[in-house]
């Protein structure tokens, strides 16, 4: 009976293998999907009679146009976050919940101005951050109440599964992992041939230069040899190279839709230092493993999309400010107002059959309780 | 056959059935957008049945599948407090959905499904456990007898869910037996992830005011900040203890945090320098007027023979006071206790008289860390000399 799960296992129990992984052809088709039904929608509740009547198109943002918009405000939330100093793990999962929820929304139906705040204030909870909401309210200048009104539409967007995986932890591990390497310290990894740990110090000591296309910092010293120190610089550099762009690019782009984590530190690590990036995966990763040559195409794959990332991608203020004017006269009326929406529905709840069967339960039970005081309890009752 | 639910609902007078004006279109449910599609096709799965709890915090239901009456589950419907205001949807109930979607062991409390209504309550669609939890078999002394062996069932079953939950990297903090519920095969599931966490990363700063006070261990009264799965091995221990001696282990009275110390002082010994290396540097720790030595293990083997040698040298590794020499649930899980006699009760021998169905209505409809709720006389009597006191 006896089982063992390897991480990988654990990893695939997760919701977000099971609900929120994608091959690049079942995301477009999911994001078209979604485009399409608001497009229809959009006919639906259009003025224009000849909209309605199929005679004129309706006038709505493209699927690259919502796609880029949404982009633009995975980008706010990152300042903002930022601007609030919380840890990194608040901002990648707000930015994966919006990126979540605008696969089975329109910004036609619900624009991302409306619901970022609130995706960065629930991040901020689930990732155990604390700020009440009034004082996040204050600090970003919004009403508490816009914040807290689409709330319930976000969780259900997300399907109520709030976990998102990172890649921030294993980058850290590895970091750690290539010190202890650069210093001797790991000699044989289980299942792999290194030659032992001297061996390993000696390949990293002589490991070929990062080349050009390389992000890390670091620069080979001239003529010197590369001794310990240097190395360890080296190490180092490749961490926070990769570190920036899981930060920016990994978080901007669909890669955690398309891979997981592990594959997009390790894509990361690949972009900052390719030499590095290889020993270390020599390590983990023998030359005759049957896998290796997929799992070194699909990093690679990963590495080509945070790399062709560039931030002139992010629409500018007056792109943005464009594409929302057009938004405003395509969007649906019937979610402008989340507020009143909210408040009917809470409303709603209350003048519902249950609460006053609620009540008239706990009027029987007080009266039961006063009897209960004047006699005091029932002497055969339970134990202290 | 069931009889057709609809056959119950009385008919309604014709006045209130008419519409007096037209309803103006309702745009949503012309094209739902698909996470609403999604979620109405979750909640069309089950029919609500009769209420099993009712807290402050919750609702509990019983419900059946649409497709098939004979699967029960209890549905979860979250209330919305007072601290919404301040909060939106409560820190507790986002924890509880975010853990249990991730988490799938026979030892821990399944989530099947969770859903919304229209009136935005939140539903959470857990497993059915039908037989109550382990602290009403715990109490009820004159009426279930369990023996060395069930213990040892149990609390595999409880390390296994607590292993589980770290190998996840998620802590539950606040085990205790009646977030133990028991089954039907009479097997125990953990459950009320209200107050788990994701383990922190280094140097990241964690809550110390966590786990029900009884079950909390020294390093979080001494305001430790920084701290992984032993804070869950001594409320595990804590459980172990439990179900032997048939009493709360550390039941402090009045439950302050101050008498709390003084009782694990009293019961394992004042933590020193010398037992716990570094403890004298933890904010909260208060130096001991009175030095009480380690218990000596023929005492803790006086109160705790059933169990056994082994047993009692498990024991004693869980509820070490230094929660770096306390074992971590792996250690617990490789300890020569579960591979030394007796064997471990197979589940249909094990007692499942928890207290019923009810039990989990009143379980599930709890908030993390507050004291299981009493009827017993004594306790009514302290209260309310206790409201007299304060006048």
């Amino acid at each position: 009976m006896t089982q063992t799960l390897t991480e990988d296992d654990i990893y695939r129990t997760s919701t977000q293998f099971r609900l929120w992984s994608f091959s690049p052809e079942s995301l477009a088709a999911l994001r078209k999907q979604t485009h399409d039904l608001a497009i229809t929608r959009a006919r639906q509740y259009a003025v224009d009679a000849d909209i309605r009547d199929g005679k004129k198109d309706v006038d709505c943002l493209r699927r690259d146009e919502e796609l880029r918009l949404v982009q633009r405000y995975c980008e706010q939330i990152r300042t903002t976050s930022d601007h609030f100093k919380w840890p990194v793990h608040v901002k990648a999962t707000a930015v994966q919940y919006l990126r979540r929820f605008y696969l089975s929304n329109s910004v036609h139906t619900y624009p991302p101005k409306e619901i970022y705040k609130t995706v960065l204030f629930l991040a901020c909870k689930t990732e155990a951050t604390h700020m009440t909401l009034s004082e996040y309210a204050r600090r970003i200048s919004t009403d508490p109440d816009v914040i807290l009104a689409p709330e319930y539409k976000i969780m259900q967007a997300l399907r109520f599964t709030l976990d998102v995986r990172q890649p921030y932890r294993g980058l850290k591990g590895v970091l750690m992992e290539m010190l202890n390497m650069a210093n001797g310290m790991v000699g044989e990894v289980e299942g792999v041939d290194t030659k032992g740990a001297r061996e390993l110090q000696q390949d990293m000591l002589t490991l070929e230069h990062p080349g050009t296309q390389a992000t890390t910092p670091w620069k080979a010293p001239g003529s010197r040899k590369i001794d310990g120190k240097t190395l360890v610089e080296r190490i180092n550099a490749a961490y926070s190279a990769a570190r920036t762009l899981l930060d920016g690019p990994a978080l901007l782009t669909d890669v955690h839709f398309l891979y997981t984590p592990s594959q997009i530190l390790l894509a990361a690590l690949h972009l900052a230092d390719e030499p590095l990036a290889s020993l270390y995966l020599m390590t983990k990763l023998p030359l005759k493993s049957d896998a290796r040559p997929k799992i070194l195409a699909t990093i690679a794959a990963c590495a080509d999309i945070i790399g062709n990332f560039s931030t002139k991608q992010i629409l500018s203020k007056a792109e943005r400010a464009d594409l929302e004017t057009r938004l405003e006269r395509c969007r649906d009326p019937s979610t402008k107002d989340l507020v009143k929406t909210h408040a009917a529905a809470k409303r709603g709840s209350e003048s519902d059959e249950e609460v006053k069967v609620q009540k008239r339960k706990a009027a029987r039970e007080k009266h039961q309780k006063e009897g209960d005081d004047l006699f005091g309890p029932n002497l055969g009752g339970g134990r202290g | 056959m069931a009889t057709s639910p609809a056959l119950d609902v009385p008919a309604e007078p014709p006045l209130k059935r008419r519409k007096v004006s037209p309803e103006p279109p309702d745009i949503t449910t012309q094209v739902a957008d698909l996470a609403e599609q999604l979620d109405a096709q979750e909640r069309k799965k089950y029919v609500k049945g009769a209420k099993l709890g009712s807290g402050q915090y919750a609702d509990v239901f019983s419900a059946h599948l649409v497709s098939d009456p004979t699967k029960l589950v209890a549905i979860k419907k979250i209330k919305v407090g007072p601290e919404v205001k301040e909060f939106g949807i409560s820190y507790d109930s986002l924890r509880e959905i975010k853990f249990l979607q991730e988490l799938d062991h026979p030892n821990i409390i399944k989530l099947h499904a969770v859903f919304s209504t229209k009136n935005q309550n939140l539903n959470l669609v857990l497993e059915h456990l039908p037989q109550g939890d382990l602290l009403k078999l715990i109490q009820d002394v004159g009426g279930v007898q369990y023996t060395s062996a069930d213990i040892k069932s149990w609390m595999l079953m409880l390390l296994r869910a607590t292993h589980f939950c770290h190998k996840n990297n998620i802590l539950h903090r606040d085990i205790k037996p009646n977030n133990l519920l028991i089954a039907a095969d009479g097997s125990i599931k953990l459950a009320d992830f209200g107050l788990a966490r994701s383990m922190a990363d280094p140097f990241q700063p964690m809550t110390y005011n966590t786990i029900t006070i009884w079950y909390r261990p020294p390093e979080l009264f001494f305001q430790a900040q920084h701290y992984g799965g032993q804070v869950d091995v001594w409320s595990c221990g804590c459980v172990f203890a439990e179900l032997v001696a048939r009493e709360v282990m550390f039941r402090a009275w009045p439950e302050t945090e101050i008498n709390m110390v003084k009782m694990i002082c009293e019961k394992v010994g004042t933590p020193t320098e010398e037992n716990w290396p570094g403890v004298s540097k933890l904010r909260g720790y208060v130096t001991p007027t009175e030095f009480v030595p380690l218990r000596p293990r023929d005492q803790w083997l006086a109160s705790f023979r059933t169990i056994g040698e082994q047993g009692v040298d498990l024991l004693v590794k869980m509820l070490t006071l230094d929660p770096r020499q306390r074992l971590s649930a792996e250690g617990v899980l490789r300890h020569e206790f579960w591979t030394s006699e007796p064997r471990p009760s197979r589940l249909k021998d094990l007692p499942r008289r928890g207290g019923g169905v009810e039990t989990m209505g009143e379980d599930l409809t709890q908030r993390g860390a507050e004291l299981p709720r009493q009827n017993g006389r004594a306790d009514k009597v302290a209260r309310k000399i206790d409201f007299g006191a304060m006048k």
